[in-house]
């Protein structure tokens, strides 16, 4: 699954994913991050079964930790079906159906935001 | 056998009609054979809907109590063409927003009216005697208009070119948008749903041919520009009424960094009159080819990088230069069976009858480029063949000595078989002294990712590329990266001063 991990000025200043990647012993890939002297976040991606324990490991002052679900939102009014997000996403997030109808696989999301700028309806949007 | 359009249109009016879409022939011809499928389904129904730039709309808005002969009118701010008397216009798909740019076009102002939204017009006249008033500014809506005629100049393609990009920048087109280095692959068109694909010899598609358009039950006016069936390129000019259309079927639509465009769903019976056209009907995915052509050259004959079946493309991947490419469309394909299968409910419902084409089309036209009359300037005609290099093992000093030797700004670094494998500037060389980094060497501080340009590229492609990147100069390169010379930006200014008039 997906966290969304947001750091406050307290949480900048400590190796704060490195400290609980040690602690848990759980390997999280680091999709997206910005951090810089006063605040900061970043997208990290771990198998759901260690999910627990990593958060657990991560949480402390400073940071607040949050599961990315729904990323993408769809609207189906919008939407005619057109499929072009398909191939502009590398993350796989889109695809169709047996009937070509889009579906939108929000896990995989990495909050890029291509999708959204690119859909001819702009019928695709991204929560942060 | 044969079948005659009064005999259909008898079936069509008892009830008794047998219509299937084009996605079912293959296999009834496999089953029934040509002429058992002749006997047994009368009407086939094809379908498309996609991107269709261009098309656009008749207004006519009748007079007001003071008449005004209008001459420059806007519509929700979109600039409509009026030079056609007093109170017409045609509002084209493509056609920006002086306010919104490409979030609101042409084809937006189409939707909301369709979508039976308020318009406001504005629009401004020199007066006249008899029409005195010299400007106008009101509300509209689609009913209180006397016509609005949707008339497509070119919809419906045959098929058409899917795009990729060979160039090591992403580009967006109106093929969509197109990662660097063949990461994606996008396409146009619903295979062997698409209405011309059913009928490439315009044996029963030409003027006067009944359709479905945007919800409309219209009819094919003719040709339409560009059309170019002689090479598998045709394409027809569509007409229908505005106020039968529903946005279910057209749908007004954004190219990000391209402009604005009208998705219109297009759907044309093809009444079974014989054999012929039977074993036209019963076209496949696999046997519809196109070209996946280079979107990355920014010339009129892009280069072809390979050749592909509408099979291979729906499959969702395809392979170039031995990587598998994901694919997608930009037309709506669930949108076009939708128009088929509606297409086949109005037909068996009673509500659209078949027609002979009045005019037929013809199927071996094959469109011309434009024979540009001015000349047109190539980047070896305007760039400086005499230059100074370096390598990359030299000394930054070196390299300042060899700038103001050579007096250039640009110094491109060469290998030992005179490949370009790099570039420094003054700006680095001048960087590099105040860090007190003369005695670095040159490959150390140069920048390794060289804009280049090949000698045969238009000038006009070399100014948007030095614009791009916002730098003073190109280093113009042969396939295999020896250099034939620098292309600098004041070169071009020679074009505006008068060196390039002939």
């Amino acid at each position: 699954m997906k966290l969304m991990v947001e750091f406050d000025s307290d949480g900048v200043q400590y190796p704060n994913i490195a400290a609980a990647i040690l602690r848990s012993g759980v390997m999280v890939n680091v999709e997206r991050a910005f951090i810089d002297g006063d605040e900061g976040w970043a997208l990290l991606d771990v198998d759901d079964k260690d999910a627990d324990m990593f958060i657990t490991a991560l949480s402390g002052k400073g940071v607040s930790i949050r599961i990315q679900k729904d990323a993408v939102s769809h609207s189906l009014t919008d939407c005619v079906d057109c499929g072009l997000c398909i191939s502009i996403c590398q993350k796989q997030v889109f695809s169709f159906d047996e009937n070509w109808q889009l579906v939108v696989n929000s896990e995989r999301c990495v909050l890029c935001g291509r999708c959204a700028t690119y859909c001819p309806q702009r019928a695709l949007s991204i929560q942060k | 056998m044969y079948k005659s359009i009064d005999e259909i249109n008898e079936r069509i009016r008892d009830g008794s009609v047998r219509v299937v879409s084009a996605e079912e022939m293959p296999n009834i011809v496999d089953e029934l054979g040509v002429t058992g499928a002749l006997r047994e389904v009368d009407v086939v129904t094809t379908g498309t809907f996609g991107a269709m730039c261009s098309s656009g709309a008749f207004l006519n808005f009748g007079h007001p109590e003071i008449p005004i002969r209008m001459e420059k009118m806007w519509l929700n701010n979109v600039e409509a063409y009026a030079g056609i008397a007093s109170v017409d216009c045609f509002i084209g798909a493509t056609q920006e927003s002086t306010t919104r740019h490409s979030e609101y076009g042409g084809a937006h102002v189409i939707e909301d009216l369709i979508s039976g939204k308020s318009v406001e017009l504005h629009a401004r006249a020199k007066g006249t005697d008899c029409y005195p008033r010299t400007s106008i500014t009101n509300e509209f809506t689609l009913q209180e208009l006397n016509q609005a005629i949707m008339v497509n100049p070119r919809n419906a393609y045959q098929c058409y070119n899917a795009a990729t990009n060979m160039s090591d920048q992403a580009i967006k087109t109106y093929m969509g948008f197109l990662l660097p280095s063949h990461r994606n692959i996008t396409y146009s068109g619903a295979g062997c749903l698409s209405p011309l694909a059913n009928d490439p010899t315009f044996s029963v598609i030409g003027s006067g041919t009944p359709i479905f358009i945007g919800g409309a039950n219209g009819v094919v006016v003719g040709e339409g520009t560009q059309s170019s069936p002689g090479v598998g390129f045709g394409n027809l000019m569509t007409s229908g009424n505005m106020k039968e259309m529903s946005s279910d079927y057209i749908r007004a639509a954004t190219m990000t960094g391209y402009g604005v465009t009208m998705y219109v769903g297009i759907g044309i019976p093809i009444p079974l009159l014989n054999e012929e056209i039977v074993r036209h009907t019963a076209v496949r995915d696999e046997d519809l080819k196109t070209s996946i052509v280079d979107y990355g050259t920014p010339f009129r004959d892009r280069p072809v990088i390979r050749e592909v079946t509408y099979a291979e493309l729906k499959s969702g991947s395809v392979e170039i230069a031995g990587e598998e490419v994901r694919c997608s469309p930009l037309s709506s394909y669930k949108k076009a069976r939708e128009v088929a299968a509606e297409l086949k409910t109005r037909i068996e419902s009673g509500s659209f009858t078949m027609a002979l084409a009045t005019r037929p089309i013809d199927s071996q036209k094959r469109n011309k480029p434009m024979a540009e009359k001015g000349y047109v300037y190539h980047v070896n005609e305007m760039m400086v063949a005499t230059f100074v290099t370096i390598t990359g093992e030299e000394s930054v000093k070196e390299a300042a000595k060899r700038l103001l030797k050579g007096e250039t700004n640009h110094l491109p670094v060469i290998d030992e078989e005179n490949r370009l494998i790099g570039i420094v500037t003054t700006y680095d060389v001048s960087k590099a002294f105040a860090k007190d980094e003369q005695d670095m060497t040159v490959s150390e501080i140069m920048t390794k990712n060289v804009i280049t340009i090949a000698p045969d590229a238009p000038v006009d492609f070399a100014a948007r590329t030095l614009q791009q990147h916002n730098i003073g100069a190109l280093v113009v390169i042969d396939s295999s990266r020896h250099i034939l010379g620098m292309l600098n930006s004041y070169d071009l200014g020679d074009l505006v001063g008068g060196r390039g008039r002939r």
